[in-house]
């Protein structure tokens, strides 16, 4: 036990902070590093272009390079050893001398250890493919950089065991673009698939599985079509290479990195199982050729996907946030709002409460003293209820408004809607002696809206009215019209006060964020209130009464 | 003024307060009458029977110092107890110094509002004993005549009946004829008792001065 947590400790996979720490225990990560290192050998054996001794594809250096990408620097040489075992028991089969094999671990390990170094030093912690400055960090250091560097080092250390006949330049050359495009293909496959985690993809929904699953059997198709056919007479139209970029535009606009780096990994395995087994167009001279032009085609279109899979995504994200930011400061200015009204709300609850106490406490009376008769008494008992479901509706009307949601567009019927918010309203409008005139018109038609959006605009703006009006109107004149019409297919809400109105400057500036003339306002109310109403595809404004007094509107397209 | 029963009025916009209470101050043995705004309490008297008024702080239209302050003009001088769903200090303050009896912030225990009814019309009683005496008092005045009431004056003021003959201009013999039937009139058996009855009903500025 000990020394399984001091194994965690060191290995900083305790926490949920990296994503492998999402498997459970550090001997688990380096079995799954071991098991996927000798599944991705023998992937790139079997992409191999007979007789040419080097791999179109070689996954393993790629996934060791994600798997070190993904976990904290102290846990690096644990993983690389991991793979160590892995890679004796594959390479030791193809009766490889056994300096020979040690010195491909070296020289494999030396381009995951050179990639994660290199983009660790740019993005620290774990890396997520999340934004095009990663991205592109990873296609340079990761993609570019590492098997370059590391294959001076492999072809080195084949001239220096001196296994085989090649030249060093013919080594680096044949070994460079397979590892370039196992870094491009499998890397961000790994980044990708690690970002959207297990959680994550439960969270995804069916729909959008069965999408994934329609353009990957339609991009399986196409790029058996293309790649996998018996090669004919005549060389295949270059018209034809397009075809997948389809499927591909369609991952990485609606599919995300997860998507693309699937679509691109499909097609990558089309094209060379074809060439491996002698299908599809790509006919070199040389099997090194045919490697080499099946490696530029796959790079050449798998960079772009990804890239612009990540900027749309990129860009997704950040629209979600503002949109998140949106609800978070409606939210915020709301329940400001509501604190503004406490007191009103009190005496909202107040009522019923004394209601239901001094109802019971007579009850009381009347069985203490036997005058009670039965009608008395059952009468008092309906008060008793009627006053309970009043407290609960006031209650369950603040929960509401108290609550954070989303935006839901449902059918709202604006003048039940008047009626709810100047309910909510009584408490604080009763207590500043302010008379209430309602004029709804008959057969308001529904409009769609978030009802509590709604509220929160007509609320906020019949607060602001009867504020204004307590502090610089008598008692006596404190008039408060709300009015609902209909106008050319729009419905329009009026609340108009009977306050002091307001001055030029006022009124250019009373919609800015933060603009306030109240003394303990936040400035919000009525700058939020716009915004809602344009997500509404509505319009809020005020003009001043041609008497004393401000009017406020709101217009709404009718459902 | 055969009833011992005291009757409370109560004013509240709130139905469902204005009924309960009304419930729980009948229950508790007074006559009660509700009214839902100070504009149908002011226009539909309750009568005035002796007792004490419950009035809601925040009505819509009058509120509840609004009418206190129109009660006092119409000198209706019945004791108040005011009930808020709101307390604030300056409301209650304010209600306070125009003469409210107390204030209760709801909701409110039967005892609160029982005891605060009960002191309102025990106040209620007191003063309308006070001034059922002074109206005696002012009545047996008015039976007076101009003479004799001058002659109080002065006597109350501590002249001797020859100096308030000379002051008066008549012999000191018909002043005590004025003295003698005056006395009378005010069912006064001494000095002592006629220059008490006497400031009772003096207002308080005058007679302090």
């Amino acid at each position: 036990m000990d020394v399984d947590s001091a194994s965690q400790r060191f290995l900083g996979l305790s926490g949920r902070r990296w994503r492998l720490g999402a498997i459970p225990g550090p001997l688990a990560q380096m079995l799954l590093v071991a098991v996927g290192y000798y599944a991705a050998a023998r992937i790139g054996f079997a992409f191999t272009l007979q007789p040419h001794p080097i791999s179109t594809l070689w996954p393993p250096n790629a996934l060791l390079l994600a798997a070190l990408l993904l976990a904290p620097a102290r846990a690096w040489w644990w993983l690389l050893a991991a793979a160590l075992p892995a890679h004796l028991l594959i390479e030791l089969q193809s009766g490889v001398p056994t300096t020979m094999v040690l010195g491909w671990y070296v020289s494999n390990s030396s381009e995951a250890l050179i990639g994660a170094a290199l983009v660790r030093a740019f993005v620290p912690g774990p890396l997520r493919l999340d934004s095009l400055r990663n991205a592109g960090v990873f296609l340079l250091c990761a993609g570019l950089a590492a098997p370059l560097l590391s294959s001076f080092v492999d072809a080195g250390l084949v001239r220096l065991i001196g296994w085989g006949e090649r030249g060093y330049w013919d080594l680096v050359s044949a070994r460079f673009p397979s590892n370039v495009l196992a870094e491009l293909t499998v890397g961000p496959l790994i980044l990708a698939w690690a970002a959207v985690g297990a959680s994550g993809l439960r969270r995804i929904s069916f729909t959008r599985h069965a999408e994934t699953a329609v353009m990957l059997l339609a991009l399986l198709a196409t790029c058996l079509m293309v790649f996998d056919l018996p090669r004919t007479s005549t060389r295949i139209a270059p018209a034809l290479f397009c075809a997948p970029l389809p499927f591909l535009l369609w991952a990485a606009v609606r599919l995300g990195p997860a998507g693309v780096t699937t679509a691109t990994a499909l097609m990558t395995v089309a094209t060379i199982w074809g060439a491996v087994n002698g299908l599809g167009p790509f006919t070199g001279s040389t099997p090194q050729d045919t490697a080499h032009e099946m490696q530029l085609f796959l790079i050449a279109a798998s960079v772009p996907m990804l890239l612009l899979a990540v900027a749309l995504d990129e860009r997704s994200r950040a629209e979600r946030e503002a949109h998140e930011q949106r609800l978070q400061l409606t939210h915020l200015a709301r329940v400001a709002m509501l604190g503004e009204l406490s007191g009103g709300i009190a005496h909202e609850l107040n009522q019923p409460l004394t209601a239901i106490l001094s109802n019971a406490q007579a009850a009381q009376h009347f069985i203490a003293n036997k005058t009670g008769t039965p009608e008395v008494l059952s009468e008092i008992l309906q008060d008793i209820v009627a006053s309970d479901l009043r407290a609960g509706e006031v209650i369950r009307r603040l929960h509401t408004l108290f609550r954070r949601g989303e935006t839901q567009f449902r059918p709202v019927d604006l003048n039940a809607l008047v009626g709810e918010v100047l309910d909510i309203a009584r408490g604080d409008l009763v207590t500043r002696s302010i008379e209430v005139r309602r004029h709804l018109g008959a057969e308001i038609p529904a409009v769609s809206g978030d009802r509590v959006e709604l509220q929160q605009v007509l609320l906020n703006l019949v607060v602001n009215a009867s504020e204004a009006m307590s502090a610089g109107t008598p008692p006596g004149r404190r008039i408060l019209t709300v009015c609902t019409e209909t106008q050319a297919g729009l419905v329009k809400v009026s609340v108009i006060d009977s306050g002091p109105g307001f001055t030029a400057e006022q009124h250019e500036r009373m919609f800015e964020a933060f603009y306030t003339t109240k003394a303990q306002g936040l400035g919000l109310g009525l700058s939020i209130s716009r915004a809602i109403m344009r997500v509404h595809d509505g319009h809020l404004w005020g003009d001043a009464n041609p008497g004393a007094g401000a009017s406020f509107h709101i217009t709404l397209s009718a459902a | 003024m055969s009833s011992t029963q005291a009757c409370v009025s109560v004013i509240d916009d709130d139905a469902a307060v204005l009924r309960s209470v009304g419930r729980l101050l009948q229950a508790a043995g007074y006559a009660v009458q509700t009214f839902s705004s100070s504009q149908d309490f002011l226009t539909h008297p309750d009568g005035g029977a002796p007792g004490c008024i419950v009035i809601d702080l925040s009505m819509p239209g009058l509120n509840g110092l609004e009418l206190q302050e129109a009660l006092a003009r119409k000198a209706d001088c019945r004791p108040v107890v005011f009930i808020s769903g709101r307390g604030s200090i300056e409301a209650s303050v304010a209600a306070m110094k125009a003469g409210a009896v107390d204030f209760l912030t709801k909701p409110f225990d039967e005892r609160q509002l029982l005891g605060a009814v009960g002191a309102a019309i025990e106040l209620d009683r007191a003063s309308q004993g006070a001034q059922a005496e002074r109206r005696a008092i002012e009545a047996r005045v008015a039976t007076l005549t101009r003479r004799e009431h001058e002659v109080l004056v002065l006597v109350v003021a501590g002249k001797l009946n020859k100096q308030i003959a000379a002051e008066l201009g008549t012999a000191e013999k018909t002043v005590k004829v004025h003295r003698a039937r005056m006395t009378r009139k005010m069912q006064v058996d001494s000095l002592a008792e006629l220059v008490r009855t006497w400031t009772s009903i003096q207002p308080p500025s005058a007679s302090s001065a």
